[in-house]
């Protein structure tokens, strides 16, 4: 099998990401599923570079798709909406955050002006 | 019955300056002498407008929606041990002296919640997008609900003890008039309702919910609810 450069260069990228995604679960700065689903993620890019015909062909035929060029767009638009999700997900974490932080700051302040009145 | 100096009536407000002082007035002019103005990070003196009008005033560092600014007074709420808090919204549009309305009915229910209805008994001159607004919200948050409610809405709520010491909204825009309903039923929490009238001015119609907020809304709402059910609870 002869390999392109990029299917050298991804895999590797791919295995450097899921070693990330490892340590930051043991330093427990990651919970289990955030870990493993960014190592799942990974590891299918890492295989789909490594395969990109027989991946594609696979899909293809899974889906009833003809072309394997269609099946890399849906595939393509799935990620879409993954990464959309993980956004969505973060932004509305962090928002949670910011209130959180705002009412406390309000509190202490309240019972600041609470114990001075 | 609560007697109204054992009543505190919470005031989420954001850049309401030209009103705020008017409707801490009016509140205080029905007999209930104790208000607490949430004051959401306002760029305008609606603080000191609150607080020149006699009201105890809680400022957000930093402007972060309605149903924010409700938790906060929930929260402080909980912290100084009220028992009971009525929630209006700060641009002059509900009737102060409806809030002995809720007070005889949750007297009378002995319900942990009570909902100021604007649909029950209506009040001529209701913008029909309004209306109409209010209606799908309905649906929708009545989807999600054991029982059907007239004006899920509302900005003008009584809470007991009880409801003061369990509900958590993490909602921070106006979702959490809808988050409140669902979470009280999860939490066994008893709901009544109860006719009030408004008065919408251009002022107050300037304030409120419009299209593109009420769609936010809605996707806040059904966000939480479908991958986060825990969190409404």
């Amino acid at each position: 099998m002869k390999l392109e450069v990029y299917q050298i260069i991804v895999p590797l990228a791919s295995l450097g990401f899921v070693f990330n995604l490892v340590r930051r679960f043991l330093k427990s700065k990651a919970s289990w599923q955030e870990a493993a689903l960014g190592a799942a993620f990974w590891l299918s890019v890492g295989i789909f570079a490594l395969f990109p015909d027989a991946i594609s062909k696979a899909i293809a035929d899974f889906f009833g798709i003809k072309s394997n060029i269609n099946a890399i767009i849906f595939f393509c638009l799935g990620l879409i909406f993954f990464f959309q999700y993980k956004l969505f997900f973060m932004l509305k974490k962090n928002q949670m955050a910011i209130t959180e932080l705002a009412r406390k700051i309000t509190l202490q302040q309240a019972e600041k002006e609470d114990l001075q009145s | 019955m609560m007697r109204p100096e054992q009543i505190w009536i919470v005031i989420p407000a954001y850049n309401e300056g030209p009103v705020i002082g008017q409707v801490v007035s009016k509140v205080a002019g029905s007999g209930f002498p104790n208000v607490l103005v949430i004051d959401d990070g306002s760029k305008d003196d609606t603080a000191r407008q609150a607080r020149l009008a006699g009201a105890r005033v809680l400022s957000h560092p930093i402007n972060r929606g309605a149903g924010a600014a409700a938790q906060t007074g929930l929260a402080y709420a909980r912290r100084q041990g009220w028992n009971c808090v009525v929630q209006i919204d700060a641009d002059g549009q509900h009737h102060p002296e409806d809030i002995h309305r809720l007070v005889e009915v949750q007297a009378q229910t002995e319900a942990d919640i009570v909902l100021g209805s604007r649909f029950l008994d209506p009040s001529p001159g209701i913008p029909p997008t309004r209306i109409l607004y209010n209606r799908i919200s309905n649906v929708l948050t009545n989807t999600f609900c054991q029982r059907n409610y007239s004006d899920t809405q509302t900005g003008f709520r009584l809470l007991s003890a009880r409801a003061i010491r369990n509900l958590r909204l993490r909602l921070d825009g106006f979702g959490y008039c809808s988050e409140m309903i669902v979470q009280a039923e999860e939490k066994g929490l008893r709901i009544a309702e109860a006719p009030i009238q408004v008065t919408y001015t251009d002022y107050s119609l300037n304030k409120g919910q419009d299209l593109v907020m009420g769609v936010t809304t809605a996707v806040d709402l059904l966000w939480k609810l479908l991958f986060y059910p825990s969190k409404m609870k």
